[in-house]
This record gives C-alpha cells, structure tokens and sequence, in this order.
C-alpha cells in the first residue's frame, strides 16, 4: 500500500518504529456498544418519521374543516404574488437580487485576496530562490539533497493544486491549500539558506 | 477488479443509508481496526479511542443520506473519525482536568518493541495537526498517498509533501537519540 522507499539509515529506522505504532487490542465489548447505539439512532428517527406525517394530517384535516379561513388566506397570498412579480416586472428593487449579486462580490473579492496573497509570496519565494536555487543545484550534502527532494515535492503540488484552482477559482480549500504550499516553500527556502550560512 | 470494488462500495453507502445494520458491521470489520489504532495514536488512550470509533458510526448513521458519494464510504468514515479526533482535542484543551488520569500505556503491534518507539510516540504527538494525520495514516496505518488524500481532502502531491516534511522534522527531533537507542 505504502508508496515511499525509505533511503538513510534513520529513515529505515523510522519507518520500521512507524509500524510499531500501530495499536492493538482486544475490545469484544465496542461493536455491541456501536450497534446499540446505531438501534437507538433508528428507533428515534422512526419515531420522529411518524410526528411528521401527523403534523402533516392535523394540517389537512384543520384546512378540510375550516375552508372559508383557508381560502381566504389562499387569496391574500395570491395577491401577494401578483404584486411581486408586478413590481419585479416594472425594474424595481428586488432584495433577492441585491443580496445574490452582493454575495458574487464578496465571493470575488476573496478570491481577489487570494490571488494577492498569493502574488506576494510568489515575489518573496523568486527572491529567496535566486538566493539558495543555486547553492542547492550542485550540492551532494545528504541534507541539501534533502531540501532538494522536498522543493520538488512542493512544486509538484504547488502545480497540482494550481490546475484544481484553474478548473474553480473559487474553492476555499483549495486556495488555502495552495497558500499553505507557499508557506511551505517559503520557510524551506529560508531554512536552506540558514543551512547554507552555517 | 475495481468494478466490483465500486459495486461493493455502493452497496456498502445504501446499506448505511437505509440504516441496515448489517453494512455497519461490515463497515466496522473492514475498518474498525485501524480505526482503533488511529484513534489511540491520536488521543493517546484506549477509552477515549473507542468512543470516538462509536461517535464515528452515530455520525456516519446520521450523514449517509446527505453523503454525495465521491469516495468510498470507508474513506468517508475515516475523515469524520479524525475530525472526531480533532474535537476530543480540542476539548481537551479547553479543559484539560478531564483527561488526567485516563491515559492509558497502550500495548504496541506483538513484535513491535523498536527502541524508537516512545521516543518517536512523543514526537509524533508533536507534529503539526495535518502532517501528523499523514504520517499516521501512511507510514503507520499503511495507507496509500491517494487514500490519505482523499481522507484529508488534499491533493495527493500534497500529501506527499506533508508526509516529508513530517519525516523530516522527527528525524531531526529523534536523531539525538540514535547514539541511545
């Protein structure tokens, strides 16, 4: 199942005392806990089910009783209607409108904060880059080789994350994602370029 | 044979969704395990590990009708179980005298008596949220990259990512220990 190959020798440690925290233990007693408690989720769900349809029946019953209130609600919201659609008809105002087109802006603007965000990071990362790129590319010290390793894992997600974003500008998750991922390059950049100076 | 396996998915979500017993404790014998060893590596005792497997099944039971589907069911079950997990946590650290004296020392795996386990249990348990939640899913439970990405809803290369920077940081807290160990 696992899909990375451990190299040094404290990676293979790792990866061995990895396995060795997998817990185990006998618990005879939880499945009939969970299944108990799934009942109890059921019989409240189906008692609940019921109280619906009955509220549903007094509802019809009450209006099959008393007709004449019923009907001259029926008219009072048909009036109702019509004055609306009227009023949408002539241009006016409508508050629906206002507050959908209200809320694009809002959702826009967040992606605009997004995109700046991520602007300023891009210009912070160019110039660290330029700084410790080139220390890294001829390096053969296990730990630069090392953060070598990890900026290309970064880019590739950087990458993957972008495409996602390209196909819905306005996935939150994948934008925080994806600023993460630049907070990530930024602090391993930074970090390199410590490693180099000592 | 992944025909099957969607079939047998599928049939697993609508036995959920009709709230059939049975697809739970066939949802439990497939995950229930790791599920446990997950629970415990994150709140670090048996009891408050159970609960929150149970507290996982109420909240799959209540979910499936509203589940869109998109991942296995299995999956989703473990992404509600950590972010279950998450919960205790973080109630735990709003009122940290409820937890005291439960922590229990838990057996490992039978054969498992590597000399970094406890140091590396304690560094684990120092790992940011995220890729603590990798690494415990990759390198412990033995999930693949593109199931932990679909638990944690993250870009596979991301999770790839997560899981070298978490190897990274206990390499670095555990290597003073290797002259020890």
């Amino acid at each position: 199942m696992k899909d990375e190959t451990p190299r040094d020798p404290l990676d293979r440690d790792l990866s061995a005392a990895a396995s060795s925290l997998r817990k185990a233990w006998d618990s005879p007693e939880l499945w009939p806990r969970i299944e108990q408690a799934l009942l109890l989720e059921s019989s409240r769900k189906a008692t609940e089910a019921p109280e619906k349809v009955g509220f549903f029946e007094d509802l019809f019953g009450s209006l099959a009783h008393n007709w004449r209130p019923a009907l001259a609600g029926l008219a009072l919201f048909g009036l109702a209607t019509a004055g609306l659609l009227v009023f949408r008809g002539s241009g006016g105002r409508d508050p629906y409108t206002v507050s959908s087109s209200h809320a694009a802006l809002l959702t826009e603007q967040a992606a605009s904060e997004v995109e700046r965000t991520e602007a300023a990071y891009v210009a912070s990362i160019e110039k660290l880059s330029r700084l410790a790129v080139p220390r890294l590319e001829k390096a053969t010290e296990p730990v630069l080789v090392n953060y070598r390793e990890k900026l290309a894992l970064i880019d590739g997600a950087i990458a993957e994350l972008k495409s996602n974003i390209e196909q819905n500008r306005f996935n939150t998750h994948l934008s925080e994602e994806l600023l993460a991922m630049y907070r990530e390059k930024q602090r391993t950049l930074q970090d390199i370029l410590q490693e180099v100076k000592s | 044979m992944p025909g099957v396996e969607d079939r047998v998915g599928q049939d697993l979500l609508e036995g959920c969704r009709a709230g059939r017993i049975d697809a739970f404790e066939r949802l439990y014998e497939q995950t229930g395990a790791k599920m446990k060893s997950l629970a415990a590596n994150l709140l670090g005792n048996v009891a408050d590990a159970e609960d929150a497997v149970q507290e996982t099944f109420l909240k799959v039971c209540r979910g499936a009708g509203s589940f869109k589907g998109g991942s296995a069911v299995s999956t989703w079950a473990f992404r509600i179980l950590l972010n279950t997990c998450y919960d205790t946590l973080r109630r735990r650290r709003r009122r940290p005298e409820e937890t005291g004296a439960q922590i229990l020392e838990l057996s490992p795996a039978p054969g498992a008596d590597h000399p970094l386990r406890l140091s590396l249990e304690r560094a684990v348990r120092s790992l940011p949220e995220r890729e603590r939640a990798v690494f415990l899913l990759v390198e412990v439970e033995g999930f693949s990259h593109r199931e932990a990405s679909e638990v944690l809803e993250v870009p596979e290369a991301t999770s790839r990512t997560l899981l070298f920077s978490a190897r990274g940081r206990l390499k670095r807290s555990l290597s003073p220990m290797e002259g020890t160990a």
